[in-house]
């Protein structure tokens, strides 16, 4: 169930209906079947993994960016067919999601996440963790992310970022 | 001297010159310690930060030069001053932030202050308390400031030398390496889009010789060389300095088209399309046909210009087996918003999670990886012959036995 701010008046459909898009992408993720993951955004949309010093600092550069569900499937397209990396499994975990208030032009949500990295015969090691700043609208019925920003708490990415948080 | 000396007088470059680099340079860390001495704390050049970075007095950047941290800030002056990050009483790093501005520095621990300059200011007691105590008789203030560097700075960019060069920057650039500089860097104000920082579990000549080897760029990149934006059939040029140490790679854009060259390619994707096109929708904004020049200036820093992505990636070595790259995506601070928002989109292709960059790291990873798994073997820059000469193609490796010549000389290897 998704917590809601005190101010916030947030029945229990919406909350549960806002558990399930949070589940259904972290399930997507969790299994590696990216191609779902545009799916999560709205056509027109922005997904952002920032570090913090960067996004207090208002620059517009992060790690990765996308303004469109396109550039979402490109990226997905990347992993799949372009990019050179080493086998590896990045486990995510999201926790403590807030519905912080309800806005004319969305819901505005926060959320911490952790993120492991596993290298083949490595064991596993901490590698990114942050804020999740999400903007959700309704979009013809169904709940999509208009506005995902991953804010990292650390500017070092140890290695690469292969693969979206 | 304490260079790694014992270590390495057993140690033989293999017959092959340049065209030949032994295993052990990127493990051995009696070649670190001599690397740190002698390059990086010898009389080069090395790239501090941006200007833009430290506009108004009393502004001041972190940066690490090889393995010192120092502390750029600009002074009451106007003038850039770097000051090693390290007070002058019990060597404490003195200042913790990455930024910010200040009207002097005070040691948290003492409070020993120094002024912008790096001057030591003040020390408490200093006189002793009641008679009692206090710095002897004969300590002089004057005598105990931060350590600085010298710094010279050219249309926005700052770097700064532990040895003092005997030559300015721009001889130390040398007049080719100084055109492709200006090229970028006209004079312009910059602003700063964003920092990346990545480790990487490679030697930091790896990253160096990656952007000195045009060859593996239109093999493995498949962003690249689908899309143009850098193949060795399009029209490009190796350059170098007279040394050996700098180096430009020059390209032409061109088109997703298949041709004899392309065929040799497996990274070449005619059915490749993009979904949203604005990911890589470059104009051209620099004089001349080259839409690439990837600049490579001893011994830290990467200049970045593929098509509309400017950044600087500082090398910052940690030991033999890992160094960070700082990245530090830039602009022009008068250029239109428009212009900003192709090099956001097309930032996409660089730093840690970058499309082509993304390729570069794993590859140096795995380099590190089969290096130390052999460090009796020795590695075969052959390409484009075993000389070091300017090119007017990239089907070379002459950079990188451009640098190494230069390397074994500095090195004593």
């Amino acid at each position: 169930m998704i917590a809601a701010a005190p101010a916030v008046a947030a029945p229990p459909e919406l909350r549960a209906r806002l558990a399930d898009l949070y589940a259904a992408y972290d399930d997507a993720l969790a299994e590696g079947d990216y191609e779902r993951w545009p799916e999560f955004f709205t056509a027109a949309c922005l997904y952002k993994i920032i570090p913090r010093e960067s996004h207090e600092l208002g620059h517009p550069i992060g790690l990765m960016h996308a303004e469109s569900r396109g550039m979402l499937a490109d990226r997905v397209a990347a992993i799949r067919k372009t990019t050179l990396y080493a086998p590896r499994i990045v486990r995510r975990l999201v926790s403590g999601i807030v519905l912080q208030a309800i806005e004319p032009h969305g819901m505005r949500l926060s959320a911490s996440f952790a993120t492991f990295q596993t290298l083949l015969n490595e064991p596993s090691q901490v590698f990114l963790c942050g804020r999740l700043y999400d903007r959700i609208v309704d979009d013809g019925g169904i709940f999509r992310f208009a506005e995902r920003i991953c804010v990292t708490d650390s500017t070092l990415v140890p290695t690469s970022l292969i693969f979206p948080i | 001297m304490a260079d790694g000396g014992a270590g390495l007088t057993a140690r033989r470059w293999p017959a092959g010159g340049a065209a030949r680099v032994p295993n052990w340079v990127y493990t051995d860390p009696d070649v670190f310690a001599r690397e740190q001495e002698r390059i990086f704390q010898g009389p080069n050049w090395l790239y501090v930060c941006l200007e833009a970075e430290i506009p108004r007095p009393g502004d001041f950047t972190r940066s690490r030069l090889g393995t010192r941290e120092v502390v750029a800030v600009r002074g009451s002056d106007g003038q850039v001053h770097v000051l090693v990050n390290s007070c002058a009483h019990r060597s404490m790093q003195f200042c913790s932030a990455n930024r910010g501005s200040v009207k002097e520095f005070t040691c948290p621990y003492h409070q020993w202050t120094y002024d912008l300059e790096g001057k030591l200011i003040g020390v408490p007691f200093r006189r002793g308390l009641r008679g009692n105590g206090g710095m002897p008789a004969d300590f002089r203030i004057e005598e105990h400031g931060l350590t600085p560097l010298a710094v010279a700075a050219r249309h926005g960019v700052v770097f700064a030398s532990f040895a003092q060069p005997n030559e300015t920057l721009e001889a130390y650039l040398g007049p080719l390496m100084l055109s492709y500089f200006d090229r970028v860097f006209d004079g312009r104000e910059l602003k700063v889009l964003g920092y990346q920082r990545q480790r990487l579990p490679s030697n930091w000549k790896l990253m160096f010789e990656n952007i000195k080897d045009p060859y593996h760029a239109s093999l493995l990149h498949v962003f690249l060389v689908t899309f143009g934006l850098f193949r060795m059939d399009q029209q490009s040029a190796v350059e170098m300095d007279e040394t050996g140490r700098h180096g430009v790679l020059v390209n032409r854009r061109g088109e997703q088209k298949a041709n004899e060259a392309t065929a040799q390619m497996r990274a070449f994707r005619q059915d490749l399309t993009l979904a949203d096109p604005r990911l890589i929708d470059p104009v051209r904004e620099f004089p001349g046909d080259a839409t690439v020049v990837m600049q490579t200036l001893w011994p830290n820093l990467i200049v970045q210009q593929q098509s509309n992505g400017l950044a600087m990636r500082q090398i910052v070595p940690l030991d033999a087996e890992s160094f960070d790259l700082v990245w530090t995506h830039f602009g022009y601070a008068d250029e239109p918003p428009a212009m900003t928002e192709r090099r956001i989109r097309q930032a996409n292709l660089f730093g840690p999670g970058g499309f082509v960059s993304a390729d570069d790291g794993e590859a140096m990873i795995l380099s590190q990886a089969g290096i130390a798994g052999n460090s009796d073997g020795e590695c075969l820059v052959e390409m484009g012959g075993r000389d070091v000469a300017n090119t007017p193609h990239t089907v070379t490796e002459t950079a990188i036995r451009g640098f190494y010549q230069h390397y074994r000389a500095v090195m004593g290897l």
